[in-house]
């Protein structure tokens, strides 16, 4: 049934603006000083120290609840929606029994690094120097997953996170809460749920404790609520006890109240586990029903309803991760990836756009916060309507919403789950991944694998030091395809091992009774997250340098195989000298084709890649029943992986960054935006079911008027159709055209407007480039 | 018999200036027209050649060793242009990539293979091809046989040119496109042959008969200071619109990075010391048409 989508009665998109109150919001959020979270860490150590003999998930529900009974509140001036993680305004949550330990390794930095400072209250500070840090320093969880020797090389392996970085050793996260159920049952609707199961005779010990240690999680959410709305009751807030009269007990009878309760929710599974890609799904869809209700009853206050989704956006923007500064380079920019859907289709198939996703996208145009991750969903059958909105916003810079095509995706996932009457549902999860709404734990964030390095050693070890006399040299592409092949699977067999400790020990030391309870599967199987409690489970690997791989091989076919002008040695050995001696061949490298340029040649070495990671990571089941599924994207990850890699056969020099997720090498796609997203598409998405990431950069002058959202809409449908499964469009600021006049290699791709016509950026003079520097200064404002 | 081709000096893919949508635009190499203003000195010559970018070269000579003409310079332009015959080897050899070859004879299907890679996009946003040059209608045979392979495509088509083709050989060829963009750059034939070395009666007469055959034209003004933009000019292309009832020009402003490119070929063109064409300047201009009712049509 399509939805009957009636516009007339709403606010033209230029009317709107956000109220002054929510613009001194987002002012009192932008002047707080970010600092860290240590109550809970304070909190846990504590519980920790006196129960050491219930079971695990006892003692997290637990600690949960004796920090959520104490933790230090706040209700700030006019805020709409209540409650924040941490003691402080913008605050780091410290998981210190999870990788939060590790974290604290930065506890006299905090203040002084220059990335991302973070206030520490000296108090606070003396207290985890005092009995925090040493209660942990044997006890978290890496020192938990492996016995003494392997978790030596863990340990060795992790801090450098050359060959891949394990994000689950981090706890549990990436998953999408069933929030549309939710704020219809409340908690008590949660709790009948599972009073019911309790009275199973059936049910083992361990499945009674795990319903127990859940029902001591929901009334630690209750506690925690009630403790707001008496603050608010001291403070006289009326209108904040009001909206905490009802939720979360029951179930939500307004917009308001059940985005406030999402709320309560996404904080309190942030500080269960850890704060990573907790996802709020397909928000303008599970919120209809309410919004129906409001609007027939006459209750509906467009201005009210997008001013409390401003302040939800700030409450979401005010969690932001505990990263280390050896952390950061990983995955800087302080991701959390809450990422809220929007847009997409019904059971039938349809389009399911609704008012309420025309209302979110006017958020998003006129309010933008760091958090959270926008995607919105589309397919050969969206509304016009729907689409020109969103690439209207789009055109107006900031990223947001990146984009995700149904028609790939969902005969994706079809092919993955068992699952057919919930594909329609699926939603995204953290950066870019596709997931089933409310009812799977695809662990989508559990890996970044470094493909690359797989070639690395190929070369340096198997071509340059044979391990033994009779080692088969590699005469034919296909038989380096073949000493690719066993390389990679042999190190995705070492990712395997420590990822299935990292999941034991998340499954014995950390489950989540709290967390478990919103995702469908749980509470029936009254069994854990960690333990495979989900209707689906799957675990998510992504690959980092496929251009680089698929550019490497092209050249090594070229000038090894075909023309024989260099023996792959001789090749290997100008890698490892970083071509030292002959810059001649290193510029001969560069100067070949490669991915990005619309060649089927390159092109297709590269799709064999994406052909050979599926099928070896796919083979791997989890220790939750759940198989592996591959995605490419790598945070920033393909920067520090890159770092510590020798240069490789596609001419690209030692220690350089590797391609960033999907796209190609970074200044390598000269033929424009077109032969570069013809070449991604010639890859086949539809094996990448955990998602990839691809990001096109835009000047703003490129895209200004009203043109610019017409050119961008049909730049995403050719790219769609032939198979493209997400794409992130960027609207530059002057900020990166000056980073592009510093470094023009970096920024090959890089489209602008000069007059009456489009040109490469570094193809200008000098001269030429500061003029449109001055000029995007003025467009883009 | 030899092979129909054309020489293509670029193609630009993603482009969202010249027609609706997205659009591959083919540059033609020659022209017979010199404007003083040429901002594209690279394409007046027919031949293709290699270009030189003197501040990337670090004088190692490799491309001396490669050449078999003896066309290297050792001092000023690398390029002997007068020995060269284009084998390119010393594009190869140079590892600075200070040498580029400009221009290269295409085949109808080589070049279509190209534009209709992006034929999802055209598909998309409305967009098509656009044939630009140098002067497009230097070929009429290979643009007659690109327009049959478009449009059995469906694929949307437009060309620029200067209107210097001979009416009759293009009467039948005209009628394939879906829109001409035709520069009028001076009315008076005087001025017209100082600046651009050519008596414009051709040219006027090409725009008039367009109009009349019902062939989708947009008339485009390049502003060029003291060429151009003087007042008799804007008043005679004015008067010239209004008498075939057109209201609708596209101002196109000069911008001075075609002087760059005069050194990277070694070229004759006088360099006319201009800067871009001043905005202030420009807006009058479009404020005076727009009240004399000529729509004006920028990018
Ligand atoms: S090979 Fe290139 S860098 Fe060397 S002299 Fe010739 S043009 Fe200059
Ligand atoms: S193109 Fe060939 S002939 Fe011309 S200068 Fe280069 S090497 Fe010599």
């Amino acid at each position: 049934m399509n939805v009957e989508l009636q516009r007339e009665h709403l606010l033209d998109e230029s009317e709107w603006e956000p109220s002054a109150l929510v613009m001194k919001l987002a002012s009192d959020h932008t002047s707080a000083v970010p600092s860290l979270g240590a109550e809970r860490a304070i909190h846990y150590t504590e519980y920790y120290k006196r129960n050491t003999e219930t079971s695990a998930a006892m003692t997290k529900a637990g600690a949960l609840a004796w920090h959520l009974q104490q933790r230090t509140l706040n209700i700030h001036e006019d805020e709409l929606i209540v409650g924040s993680h941490t003691e402080h305004r913008i605050g780091a949550i410290c998981h210190v029994e999870l990788a939060g330990y590790a974290m604290l390794e930065d506890l006299f930095r905090f203040e002084k690094r220059k990335v991302n400072p973070l206030h520490v209250d000296p108090a606070a500070k003396r207290k985890l120097m005092r009995s925090v840090i040493p209660y942990w320093l044997t006890r978290n969880l890496a020192m938990k997953a492996f016995p003494l020797r392997e978790r030596m090389k863990y340990l060795a392996s992790q801090s450098k996170a050359k060959e891949f970085t394990i994000n689950e050793a981090g706890g549990i996260a990436h998953f999408l809460p069933d929030y549309g159920t939710i704020i219809t049952l409340g908690t008590e609707g949660l709790r009948a749920l599972i009073d019911t199961r309790l009275s199973d005779p059936g049910l083992s010990e361990s499945q009674r404790e795990q319903l127990a240690a859940n029902l001591i999680a929901l009334g630690a959410l209750e506690t925690f609520a009630d403790r707001y709305r008496d603050l608010a009751q001291e403070q006289g807030r009326a209108d904040v006890v009001e909206l905490l009269t009802n939720v979360p007990r029951q179930p939500a009878s307004s917009l308001h109240e059940a985005v406030q309760m999402i709320w309560f929710f996404q904080m309190v599974i942030q500080i269960e586990s850890i704060d990573q890609g907790i996802s709020l799904g397909r928000m303008d869809q599970y919120l209809y029903p309410l919004y129906l209700r409001e609007k027939a009853s006459g209750r509906f206050d467009e201005r009210h309803f997008k001013d409390v989704f401003c302040a939800f956006c700030l409450k979401l923007s005010e969690v932001i991760p505990l990263f280390s500064e050896r952390i950061t380079p990983m995955f800087s920019g302080l991701p959390n990836g809450q990422a809220l859907t929007i847009g997409g289709c019904d059971s039938d198939g349809n389009d399911a756009s609704n008012e309420l996703t025309f209302m979110l996208l006017d958020v998003l145009d006129k309010f933008k916060t760091r958090q959270p991750n926008w995607h919105a969903r589309l397919s050969s059958k969206s509304r016009v309507d729907y689409s020109q909105r969103v690439f209207e916003v789009i055109a107006g810079g900031g990223g947001s919403p990146a984009l995700y095509n149904d028609d790939v995706i969902i005969p994706s996932l079809a092919s993955r789950f068992d699952a057919k009457q919930h594909l329609w549902n699926y939603a995204t999860v953290g950066c870019v991944e596709p997931a089933l709404s409310g009812i799977s734990f695809s662990s989508t964030d559990a890996a970044i694998f470094n493909y690359a390095l797989v070639l690395e050693t190929v070369l340096l070890r198997d071509v340059l030091k044979p391990r033994s006399k009779n080692a088969k040299s590699i005469c034919t592409m296909d038989e380096l395809i073949g000493a690719i092949e066993s390389e990679l699977r042999c190190q995705v067999g070492r990712l395997k091992t420590w990822l299935d400790g990292i999941e034991r020990a998340n499954k014995d030391r950390h489950p989540v009774p709290f967390s478990s309870m919103t995702v469908k599967g749980c509470i029936e199987r009254a069994r854990d997250l960690t333990d495979g409690g989900a209707d689906y489970n799957a675990s998510g690997i992504q690959a980092v340098g496929l251009a680089d791989l698929g550019n490497s091989l092209a050249a090594i076919d070229t000038l090894v195989f075909d023309s024989k002008e260099m023996t792959l040695e001789t090749l290997a050995l100008a890698c490892k000298n970083n071509f030292a001696q002959e810059p001649s061949l290193k510029a001969r490298l560069t100067a070949m084709a490669k991915f990005g340029n619309d060649d089927a040649r390159v092109d297709n070495y590269t799709g064999q890649m994406v052909t050979l990671f599926d099928q070896v990571i796919s083979e791997k089941v989890n220790t939750r029943g759940g198989r592996w599924m591959p995605g490419v994207y790598s945070m920033t990850c393909h920067q520090t992986m890159g770092k510590q890699m020798s240069a490789l056969p596609s001419g690209r020099s030692k220690g350089e960054p590797l391609a960033d997720g999907i796209a190609p090498t970074d200044g390598s796609d000269c033929l424009g935006p077109t032969a570069a997203l013809n070449s991604v598409a010639r890859l086949d998405h539809s094996r990448l079911a955990n998602g990839i990431n691809l990001n096109l950069k835009f000047d703003a002058n490129t895209v200004k008027g009203t043109k610019g959202p017409l050119l961008l809409g049909g730049l995403t449908k050719g790219y769609f159709t032939q198979g493209g499964m997400q794409v992130q469009i960027n609207v530059l600021d002057p900020a990166v055209l000056m980073a592009a006049r510093m470094t023009p290699e970096k920024y090959r791709n890089l489209l602008v407007r000069v007059s009456g016509y489009s040109a490469y950026f570094v193809d200008l003079t000098p001269e030429m480039q500061d003029e449109i520097i001055a000029r995007t200064r003025q467009g883009a404002g | 018999m030899r092979q129909l081709s054309a020489p293509i000096f670029d193609i630009q893919r993603f482009s969202i200036h010249d027609g609706p949508g997205i659009r591959t635009l083919v540059f033609f190499k020659g022209c017979n027209l010199h404007c003083a203003w040429c901002q594209n000195p690279e394409s007046q010559d027919v031949e293709p050649l290699v270009a030189f970018y003197a501040d990337r070269c670090n004088g190692s000579f490799d491309c001396l060793k490669a050449c078999p003409q003896d066309a290297i310079n050792r001092d000023g332009f690398r390029i002997n242009h007068t020995k060269c015959d284009n084998c390119l080897a010393c594009v190869e050899a140079c590892s600075r990539s200070a040498l580029r070859p400009i221009g290269e004879h295409m085949s109808p299907e080589h070049l279509f293979a190209t534009l209709v890679a992006d034929l999802p996009y055209y598909r998309s946003s409305g967009g098509g091809v656009t044939f630009s040059g140098g002067e497009p209608t230097l070929y009429p045979k290979f643009i007659d046989q690109m327009l049959d392979l478009c449009n059995d495509e469906g694929i949307h088509t437009a060309m620029e040119t200067c209107g210097t083709y001979s009416p009759d050989r293009w009467a039948p060829i005209l009628k394939k496109l879906d829109l001409v963009y035709f520069d009028l750059k001076i009315i008076d034939r005087e001025q017209h042959k100082a600046a651009t070395g050519r008596d414009n009666s051709q040219i006027l007469a090409n725009a008039r008969l367009l109009v009349e055959t019902g062939i989708p034209v947009e008339f485009r003004l390049p502003l060029v200071e003291g060429y151009t933009d003087d007042r008799e000019n804007l008043q005679d292309t004015a008067d010239f619109l209004k008498a075939l009832n057109q209201n609708r020009l596209h101002l196109l402003s000069y911008h001075n990075m075609g002087e760059t490119k005069i050194d990277i070929i070694n070229g004759s063109q006088n360099k006319l010391g201009l800067k871009t064409y001043d905005a202030t300047r420009f807006a009058q201009i479009r404020e005076w048409f727009t009240e004399r009712n000529i729509e004006i049509c920028d990018e």
